[in-house]
């Protein structure tokens, strides 16, 4: 049978072909090549030098790698702001999926009435800016206007009130579950879509065969939407490993108290840019670059290999 | 329905509705805190402005004291030819490489996805580098080529996926009509990709809209400000004045929200409709 | 108009051949029609007449011009495709001139081919509709208009009815005959339905497995199957095979016997003894007579009642299976042990590498 893909090609000149790639790829590979692929290498290879007060450039090898991971100075916020990135990334498993899968499994559910009004709701904070969001929430948690407070005293549990985001042992979980709020609609919109390919006639079969909704999201839908979940997880572990906005707009570049929040993406910055600490450092700020590339890598190798392979998917 | 059912029923909705507060209770709150007067706002904060409370006060500091008018129309130039050359280029390449065999393609198409995984920010320092020895540091060409590199592989992986749904015979059908290559895409496929659009728009527009790295990193005047940087900013000189605050938030959320219930429908079928898996 | 002359050609994908060496000729005016199972390579080789896959080797002309390197617009054929493949956002009216507006039609001559085309597929109401409106047959005849318009030199059809409804494919059938008488046109047609194949074709080529198995009129690949692949192809319920061996050879006769059936004689010079054949006998030539030559018995285990005939499944003494196509109203019952025969004529004889032999003689 015929491929997926046109033979039109064998019997076109080399020379008409080559036109017509050249007219259709040619913008976005140059854009993105030069804009986007370009700049990351460029970025690697600055990684390897360092410049003096005067901005003269030297090549340093690896010495900016050895600074940033032997020298207290430097290695102490690193692996803080890397050890802040896996919490970061932890709560974001830990609540954003489960959730985002519930409220899918509940969306999902065979003649649900409001489904569209709900859907649009609960992806709502989605659309919005990380900063927005952060700043929204870092006013609602604000001791100053109560509101927080107040709706915790409603219900009783007054007492469990606290400022999170201005204390060191809460401010990052607080953080964390800001973005998990506004972002669990991605998984659960993904796995709502998955969802919703499932046959009809398979749940029936299993409502025929005496299943109830319960068993049957479990042992039925769940399975199937399997590889739908671990895709969401390898996004979310990259955009995570990325973040930058909602810890830069709710606590600043210094990602107080105490660089408690402070996360890679921060971290970066502070190197990149400098603050009121320090002098940015553009060549050390591509270390720091390089090495978030490796880490987002080893994320997606390790998904690769150890996840990915072990997933099966199912033809409906 | 029987009683069980009816319970079942009603738990789930109690859930849903339970969510959904969550979901846009800080929204509401913000922007109808907006609209009050000061004491208002920390004397009955859940309590939706009325005669006595209702001010304008916040927003007549953002309009005298921020550029938001700047702002805005900065951001929508940025996102609207972003996504016009995202959806252009994506489109077209997604085209050349789903539908013509050469050698290389294969290399190239991965190639293009190292995007979607790697993030484009990574190389900021490069970038800004780039952009000031070209002379386009602190311009809105900086912010829109960036976005067009970054938006790119995203759109040309969706988009591939719609044209492989096209029916090939279509596209077979215009050849042995003797319609040239660029005609077939222009006038045969690129009018059936509309449904595509929104998928698009959410996994790429929308960040660009709501991006604050490169506005920061690229833009240094008010003049080139997009609203959330232009916002972020204004937030952070004015963070004690509560009106003003409040105000700028609101004014950064209302156009996304009411554009957002307006394309609902079709950017959340355009979420579901399996062209990402 | 125009001739098509097929030499030599070859197609394969990787290390599959999905086309070994065809050779075809087909002459102004004719309706061939390529039949065979699915994968067979009939739907490649037309794509290939079409210009739509590069040919591995070998040679395509139309009307004596060798085509191989020329586009699919320049080889001067049309196409209707199986999905129908209408623009579905052009109304039908732009659907039939679009492809003309790149091949040079001034406008005032597209309007009169459309005119022309729609007046004779009964499409003038529908100019203005979009395909997403239409029903299938009016898709089907939309898709046709298309390649009228273009007045190939060939008009080739995909599969053309396989997406409609019973009722609406005989009539479309019709249509489609009537066409051609019209038009006077080239037409390469392929399906996988045989009943099209009989009914349209001139000349039917039937493909198996990449290859030609037999080029010839419809009558004649039915009365006379050069070979196992096309007798067992055409005709439906397919023809019974019986398993036998030459049991002597007296003179320039073969004496043929095997399990469940009375030997007869059969003049063939070139068999010899011990030789396995296959006696092929189709359903509708086996009725109680006494003056066949080729005379099985069995018990008949099931009846199918189809109104003007039914089908008997019987079972042989060595258990194989056949079925007889029993016409009129006194229908053997299950459990019944019949005898069945058929004439000289309808018995076919195939050597052992599937190559028809010949007809048995009276005995």
């Amino acid at each position: 049978m015929p491929e997926s893909v046109s033979n039109i090609t064998a019997q076109m000149p080399r020379a008409k072909l080559a036109g017509l790639l050249l007219f259709f790829l040619g913008p976005a590979v140059a854009i993105y090549t030069l804009f986007s692929i370009y700049p990351l290498v460029a970025t690697m290879a600055l990684s390897t030098y360092t410049s003096d007060p005067s901005g003269a450039r030297s090549f340093v090898g690896l010495a900016n790698f050895k600074t940033l991971l032997g020298d207290a100075l430097w290695s102490k916020p690193f692996w803080n702001a890397l050890g802040n990135n896996l919490i970061f990334f932890a709560v974001h498993m830990c609540v954003q999926n489960p959730v985002g899968i519930a409220l899918a499994g509940l969306l999902s559910l065979p003649g649900l009435r409001l489904r569209g009004f709900y859907r649009t709701v609960m992806f709502l904070p989605t659309m919005l800016s990380v900063v927005i969001v952060g700043f929204s929430w870092n006013l609602i948690l604000s001791p100053l206007w109560g509101v927080a407070a107040g709706a915790l005293k409603a219900v009783g549990l007054g007492s469990l009130f606290a400022p999170w985001l201005g204390l060191e042992s809460s401010a990052l979980v607080t953080l964390s579950l800001i973005s998990v709020w506004q972002f669990v609609g991605i998984p659960m919109m993904l796995i709502y879509a998955a969802l919703l390919n499932i046959p009809d006639e398979l749940i029936d079969a299993a409502r025929v065969d005496g299943l109830g909704q319960f068993r049957i999201f479990f042992h039925i839908k769940l399975p199937l939407v399997l590889p739908t979940i671990s895709l969401v997880s390898v996004l979310t572990f990259v955009a995570n490993f990325n973040a930058f906005d909602l810890i830069y707009s709710v606590k600043g570049a210094l990602a107080g108290p105490n660089f408690a929040t402070d996360i890679l993406g921060t971290f970066f910055y502070r190197t990149f840019f400098g603050n009121q600490l320090q002098l940015g450092n553009p060549t050390m700020g591509s270390a720091v670059a390089t090495v978030m590339f490796f880490i987002i890598l080893l994320g997606l190798c390790l998904y690769l290999f150890f996840v990915q392979r072990r997933i099966r998917r199912y033809a409906f | 329905m029987t009683t069980e059912q009816r319970a079942r029923s009603l738990g789930v909705h109690v859930v849903l509705i339970a969510y959904s507060l969550l979901a846009v209770g800080p929204i509401l709150l913000v922007v109808m805190n907006s609209f009050k007067m000061r004491n208002a706002i920390f004397g009955s904060p859940l309590a939706p402005p009325d005669a006595a409370t209702f001010s304008l006060i916040g927003y007549e500091k953002v309009f005298r004291s921020s550029h938001i008018l700047t702002y805005y129309s900065n951001s929508l130039i940025v996102t609207l030819v972003s996504m016009a050359l995202v959806l252009l280029f994506g489109a077209m390449a997604a085209w050349a490489l789903t539908e013509y065999r050469f050698r290389g393609s294969t290399a190239l198409a991965l190639f293009l996805s190292i995007g979607i995984m790697v993030p484009i920010r990574l190389g900021s320092v490069a970038i800004l580098n780039m952009m000031r020895s070209a002379g386009l540091n602190d311009t809105l060409t900086a912010l829109i080529l960036v976005y067009v590199a970054q938006g790119l592989p995203m759109s040309i992986f969706i988009l591939s996926e719609f044209i492989q749904q096209i029916p090939k015979d279509l596209r077979d059908a215009a050849r042995c009509d003797g319609v040239p290559e660029t005609r077939i895409f222009f006038e045969v496929v690129a009018p059936l990709l509309r449904p595509a659009i929104a998928t698009v728009a959410v996994f790429t527009i929308v960040p660009i809209w709501n991006d604050l790295w490169f506005p920061l990193i690229l833009t240094s005047s008010d003049s080139t400000h997009t609203v959330t940087l232009g916002v972020q900013q204004f937030l952070g000189q004015y963070i004690t004045d509560w009106n003003s605050v409040l105000a700028a938030l609101s004014m950064a959320i209302l156009p996304v929200v009411i554009i957002y219930v307006i394309l609902s429908r079709q950017l959340i079928a355009g979420l579901t409709s399996g062209a990402v898996k | 108009m125009a001739n098509l002359r097929i030499e030599h050609l070859h197609k394969r994908y990787g290390a599959t051949a999905v086309l070994n060496d065809v050779n075809l000729k087909i002459e102004d005016g004719e309706f061939v029609v390529l039949v065979g199972p699915s994968g067979c390579g009939k739907s490649t080789l037309l794509r290939m007449i079409a210009g739509l896959d590069g040919a591995s080797g070998g040679d395509i002309h139309i009307a004596d011009k060798l085509v191989n390197t020329l586009a699919p617009a320049d080889r001067g054929i049309a196409m209707v495709f199986q999905s129908y493949a209408l623009y579905p956002h052009m109304n039908v009216r732009k659907n039939m001139t679009f492809g003309l507006k790149f091949t040079g039609v001034p406008p005032a001559e597209r309007e009169r081919r459309v005119t022309e085309a729609a007046r004779m597929l009964r499409l003038d109401e529908l100019l203005g509709r979009y395909p997403r409106d239409l029903s299938g047959g009016q898709r089907q005849r939309v898709a046709i208009g298309r390649a009228i318009v273009r007045e190939p030199a060939v008009f080739l059809f995909d599969e053309p009815l396989s997406n409609l409804d019973a009722a609406l494919r005989v009539s479309t059938r019709v249509e489609i005959a009537n066409l051609h008488r019209m038009l006077k046109s080239t037409i390469v047609y392929v399906t996988h339905d045989q009943v099209e194949a009989m009914t349209l074709a001139d000349r039917i080529v039937v493909m198996n497995k990449g290859c030609i198995e037999q080029v010839g009129r419809p009558l004649d690949l039915y009365y006379a199957p050069a070979n196992l692949f096309v007798a067992g192809f055409i005709g439906s319920p397919a023809m019974n095979f019986f398993e036998a061996k030459v049991a002597g050879v007296e003179g320039a006769c073969a004496r043929v016997d095997g399990p469940g059936f009375r030997s007869f004689d059969l003049p063939a010079t070139s068999l010899k003894m011990g030789d396995t054949l296959t006696v092929g006998v189709r359903p509708e030539h086996l009725a109680r007579r006494e003056d066949g030559s080729f005379t099985v018995e069995g018990v008949v285990e099931l009846v199918e009642r189809l109104g003007e005939s039914s089908f008997a499944y019987v079972r042989r003494a060595d258990d194989r299976l056949f079925v007889a196509e029993v016409r009129g109203r006194q229908t053997p019952t299950p459990g019944e042990r019949v005898a069945l025969a058929a004439a000289n004529r309808d018995v076919h004889v195939f050597d052992s590498s599937g190559l028809r032999v010949s007809s048995p003689t009276n005995t």
